[in-house]
């Protein structure tokens, strides 16, 4: 007999919000035509609403661990999960989205009666990210992908007037397609090689017997790994990402940046150490190895790129390859993971941020020399972005450099000292790459002289990523402790 | 909170500074100062109640895992050295209100000085390493704007570039000692250390670190060989030499090496090195200071002395006789310094003590105050030098050995003591007057000379705290070195009495000597100088050490400089950084050229990528 399975909307209620909240803002545009900022401060509103969704989860979990309630925490036949990990991420994607909104408030203005549609597709995508981080099913996490991918493939080319925003949009769509299908042909030998779907099967599994040939597993754990690692833009799978964060509009790029590595991080993370600890030895060496080129790469391109989107995407590049240094420890790595990209993602978002004031909401491309004499034309942009720069930097008393910190220990205890040596040079190699900016903004000449405006949005993004630059470097303790317990069931 | 206090007043002070005014910023800034005093002596009290217990309080948790984070260690230790701090700088901030009237820069004085107790408090109130560390750095930059405050003059801004670079080379020696200690005990914080030194540390390992100690504390409390930026740090305003350069900032080496006591007890070496290092200096910079013509300069040569003291009795494990002396030597130091400042300001910024003399009756409170620092430094009973000098003396003779040795230097610098500073008193106050006609001396205002009457009354009874009759402050310390031996003088009476006899048979030998050289019309005093012929030049020039530094380690290290500038980094380096930027922007640049069509080469990396990835996991896992 087929015993139905287990509901409990609880766990799905952040994607139901969001969902449903799309189509609100959809219906409500057509309905009554509001002005453009209305519908921003609507989808501001629903993705609170979202959060909420994720607190009630967080108070369940919280209750459930005590006994009180009875339900399993993989309900829907373990379609989806609620573990803290899932918690964590939800809340830190529907933030990175929330101040997204504020940093694109601009360019989401500037669309007229387009912006629904936007708004719509930042909500549907923010939910995708969320199911993909919440599930321990990996055609669930399939789904996710493809529907956080896909809104953010139309956002990158959604400023019509920008050839260089279509030309970003047709690649990210190829290249992403392209790795969506590896993805889900290493699921399918996953699959083939242990019978099972659920990553948890695949720990008891591997926990209770050794499998003797286990080539189609790792061939098809290597594709889904190389999947996900086109997503968190870890080289050699980066090779699309400073062209789409250079032509996408850039009031999107922030949070379409941030959303994707958040996602899938949370997805490799998932993936690696709850289905497939015990291949740590051999996973091991292959992560540690696109941490290495992820960091060089990143770090040495950055240098000589004179746009500063492309600075941006290629610090990203490293940023990945810092975070992956992390992945190699394993468990003991997850929290370290969870810190960084909580700062990284929120900083990101603030940089992309200063672009879209400096540039314009719907450019393509924001090249280094706009950034000149920025001091002079507009201080508290050129203070916002020094202080997010020196806490990508990593500098001592920013949030940065507690979580390069963290991850490099966690890399050092797992016993990779070498890679955490390579990380180091690569991380002074990255602090050239910031400086070059913060030198051109405070030394040199500005090339125009009219004075750049803030809009109101932008300023408490801006606030934001400062306050968890440098509130989150001096008292990390708080987020330490939160995101030591985030971790996947 | 009590660093809290001052450093809150040296922010607003910052930013409001010029709006408030003239006085009232120094006043503030005082008030902030004299505040924290008061705090600290409330959170003090149960302390000399007896009932009270040595506290960690944790402010700030930053990185736990390495023992950084913001915590207080509050113990009768850093319980003296903040009330001496709090005290003394608040009446030199009083003093400083005076003394600085009319400066443009009025209220960014007090905001340095502020920051500079703040920082001070920092550096004794820490409860790591890390912290301490922080203070130590922070005193080093407060120390390196205050003395170069008069920038425009050419030399104070000199002067402050050699205390930074001399201090640096300190600073690096105690930065080693850090990175030994973590690698050591995994962790900064001292409680894990110091409870767990005998257990970890090999006696070579604790000599190595207690000699790298010892660097950093020579730099930053002027020691052989680092002691030259002391005298030329006199070209900062007087109550900054007052507060700074002889009140607190140089006695941070003697406070961090009392505070690592337990390491330096495991160590056969590291003791009597610094002991030895600390009577060599006491001895050297008191004949220095016997042929100096500038009445600071007197003073800076005779604090690097005093200090010699201070390091020979923590040398010698007598680290409360240390910082009984410390303590003393904080009043009636501050008190000379204050009262030198106050004839330069009567004399129209003159400082060369031939142009002096006779200023006793123009400047009665001055002078009575100055006599009484005089006799206090020169170790006259029952002034509070004495006390102090002689517990020093007498834990060095109760050591024996090689310390017998060191008992005898410290002997003859307390001589040497006595004569220099009554020479000085004698130069100024007495005699005929020789300065020019158009100055007018005159006692200085109020607000200057009460810090100096309260700062005499302490030289007076200070050394009362602790006499071989009542050794309250002994007592008061003790818990702070609980688990450490400590050396004391020789117990009974009669021991004490012949010490005692001898110092300051010593002390009133050198006195009358001085008395009788100097107090006397000024060709028949200059013929007794020349009479020493060339010994008292060198003298006069600090043994040209100035000199000799300047040939041997300056000058190379300029050239060292200017050829690594212009030979290797310009063509080498440069070379490297420009060519591997050519480099990369060729490679870059052709992997442009390579690519019409993008989207498919980016594919072919990406399955290039691809099948690296599984060719490894197959042939690895496989």
């Amino acid at each position: 007999m087929i015993t139905p399975p287990e509901i409990n909307w609880l766990a799905i209620l952040p994607l139901l919000v969001l969902g449903l909240g799309a189509a609100v803002v959809l219906l409500v545009d057509v309905q009554w035509k509001p002005a453009p900022g209305r519908l921003n401060f609507l989808a501001v509103v629903i993705l609170g609403l979202a959060a909420l969704g994720t607190g009630a989860q967080g108070w369940w979990l919280g209750r459930h661990e005590a006994g009180e309630v009875t339900g399993s925490p993989l309900p829907f036949g373990g379609m989806v999960v609620i573990d803290r990990y899932a918690i964590f991420a939800g809340l830190l994607l529907v933030t990175v989205a929330a101040l997204g909104v504020g940093a694109g408030a601009r360019f989401f203005e500037s669309l007229g009666r387009r912006a629904a549609e936007g708004l719509a597709l930042l909500l549907l995508s923010t939910s995708g990210f969320i199911l993909l981080a919440s599930t321990t099913q990996m055609v669930m996490m399939f789904l996710g992908l493809e529907i956080g991918s896909i809104s953010l493939y139309v956002l990158a080319g959604f400023s019509r007037q920008e050839p260089r925003s279509e030309e970003a949009a047709i690649k990210y769509f190829l290249l992403g397609s392209f790795a969506s299908a590896i993805f889900v042909y290493g699921v399918a030998l996953v699959f083939a090689g242990t019978g099972s779907l659920d990553l948890l099967d695949h720990r008891t599994l591997l926990d209770r017997e050794i499998i003797l040939r286990p080539a189609v597993l790792l061939i098809g754990l290597g594709l889904v790994v190389v999947g996900l690692a086109f997503k968190v833009t870890a080289a050699p799978f980066h090779a699309w990402a400073p062209d789409v964060y250079q032509g996408a509009p850039a009031g999107t790029v922030g949070f379409m940046a941030a959303l994707a590595k958040v996602g899938g991080f949370a997805a490799l993370a998932r993936v690696l150490v709850t289905g497939f600890e015990s291949y740590i030895g051999t996973w091991g060496t292959v992560v540690a190895a696109m941490a290495v080129l992820s960091m060089l790469l990143g770090s040495f391109l950055a240098v000589v790129q004179s746009d500063f989107r492309r600075l941006l995407a290629y610090s990203g590049v490293a940023h990945a390859g810092f975070i992956l240094t992390g992945v190699v420890a394993g468990t003991s790595g997850v929290g370290s993971i969870w810190f960084y990209l909580a700062v990284y993602a929120i900083q990101l978002v603030g940089a992309y941020a200063v672009v879209a004031a400096v540039s314009g909401a719907a450019s393509a491309g924001s090249p280094l020399a706009s950034y000149a004499g920025l001091a002079r034309r507009q201080p508290l942009l050129a203070r916002a972005l020094t202080i997010l720069l020196l806490g990508m930097a990593g500098i001592p008393l920013t949030s940065g450099f507690i979580a390069k910190f963290g991850v490099f220990q966690d890399a050092f205890r797992a016993g990779f000292g070498w890679l955490v040596v390579v990380a180091m040079v690569a991380s002074v190699v990255s602090f050239f790459i910031y400086l070059r900016v913060i030198v051109a903004m405070y030394m040199q000449e500005p090339e125009g002289t009219e004075a750049l405006s803030v809009s109101r949005p932008l300023r408490v993004v801006l606030v934001a990523a400062i306050a968890v630059t440098l509130v989150l470097g001096l008292f990390p303790i708080p987020l330490l402790r939160l995101t030591a317990i985030s971790l996947p069931l | 909170m009590v660093i809290a206090l001052p450093l809150a007043s040296a922010t607003f002070l910052h930013f409001f500074g010029r709006r408030i005014g003239e006085p009232r910023a120094g006043y503030l800034a005082t008030l902030a100062v004299a505040g924290s005093f008061a705090l600290g002596l409330g959170a003090g009290l149960p302390f000399f109640s007896g009932g009270a217990h040595a506290t960690v309080v944790t402010i700030w948790e930053w990185m736990p895992a390495i023992g950084a984070e913001l915590v207080i260690t509050w113990d009768p230790l850093s319980v003296l050295m903040t009330l001496i701090i709090t005290g003394v700088g608040a009446l030199i901030h009083l003093y400083a209100v005076g003394y600085m009237h009319g400066d443009e820069r009025f209220s960014r004085f007090f905001v340095y000085l502020n920051l500079f107790v703040a920082s001070m408090l920092t550096l004794v109130l820490a409860g790591n390493f890390a912290m301490l560390f922080m203070g130590w750095e922070l005193v080093g930059l407060c120390s390196y704007l205050l003395v170069s405050f008069w920038f425009t003059k050419p030399v104070a801004a000199a002067a402050g570039k050699k205390a930074f670079i001399v201090n640096r080379i300190g600073d690096l020696g105690f930065l080693v000692a850090l990175m030994l200690i973590f690698g050591a005990f995994h962790t900064l914080s001292f409680q894990g250390i110091f409870e767990r030194a005998p257990e970890v540390l090999s006696s070579g390992m604790a000599t190595a670190i207690g000699l790298l100690i010892l660097v950093g504390a020579a730099g930053k409390s002027a020691q052989i060989p680092l002691y030259v930026w002391l005298p030329d740090a006199m070209e900062g305003p007087t109550p900054v030499s007052a507060l700074i350069h002889a009140a607190t900032m140089v006695t941070a080496g003697v406070y961090v090496i009392a505070r690592s006591a337990s390491i330096f007890e495991l160590s056969p070496v590291a003791g009597p090195v610094v002991a030895t290092v600390g009577a060599a200096t006491a001895l050297w910079a008191a004949t220095i200071a016997l042929a100096q013509k500038d009445i600071k300069r007197v003073l800076a040569y005779s604090t690097i002395s005093q200090l010699g003291y201070m390091f020979l009795a923590v040398g010698a494990a007598g680290h409360i006789a240390g910082l009984f002396h410390l303590m003393t030597h904080a009043f009636f130091k501050a008190l000379l310094f204050l009262g030198a400042g106050s004839v330069i300001h009567a004399m129209a910024d003159e400082q060369n003590m031939d142009k002096m003399g006779g200023l006793r009756k123009h400047m009665p409170v001055t002078a009575t105050t100055m006599a009484i620092g005089t006799i206090a430094i020169a170790g006259i009973p029952p002034l509070a030098g004495f006390w102090s000098k002689d517990e020093i003396l007498g834990v060095a003779f109760a050591r024996g050995g090689w310390f017998s040795v060191l008992w005898i230097v410290g002997l003859v610098t307390a001589l040497l003591t006595a004569f220099y500073m009554t020479r000085q008193f004698v130069l100024v106050f007495m005699g005929e007057p020789r300065w020019e006609s158009e100055v007018h001396p005159h006692e200085s205002p109020r607000v200057m000379t009460l810090p100096l009457v309260v700062l005499a009354v302490l030289s007076v009874i200070g050394g009362f705290f602790n006499t071989p009759f009542r050794t309250a402050l002994e007592h008061f310390l003790e818990p702070s070195f609980e688990g450490v031996n400590l050396a004391h003088p020789p117990e009974g009476w009669l021991m004490f009495a012949l010490l005692a006899g001898l110092s300051v048979a010593a002390g009133l030998a050198g006195a009358a000597a001085a008395f009788f050289a100097y107090n006397r019309p000024a060709d028949l005093w200059r013929r007794f100088e020349e009479a020493f012929g060339p010994l008292w030049s060198l003298w006069r020039s600090g043994y040209r050490v100035d000199d000799i530094y300047g040939a041997t380690v300056v000058k190379p290290g300029l050239r060292l400089a200017e050829e690594t500038a212009f030979r290797f980094d310009l063509p080498v380096i440069d070379g490297a950084v420009n060519g591997a930027g050519r480099l990369v922007r060729t490679v870059a640049s052709r992997a442009r050229a390579m690519q019409p069509g993008l989207v498919r080469s980016y594919g072919v990396v990406f399955a290039g990528g691809t099948v690296a990835v599984l060719a490894w996991l197959v042939w690895r896992g496989g």
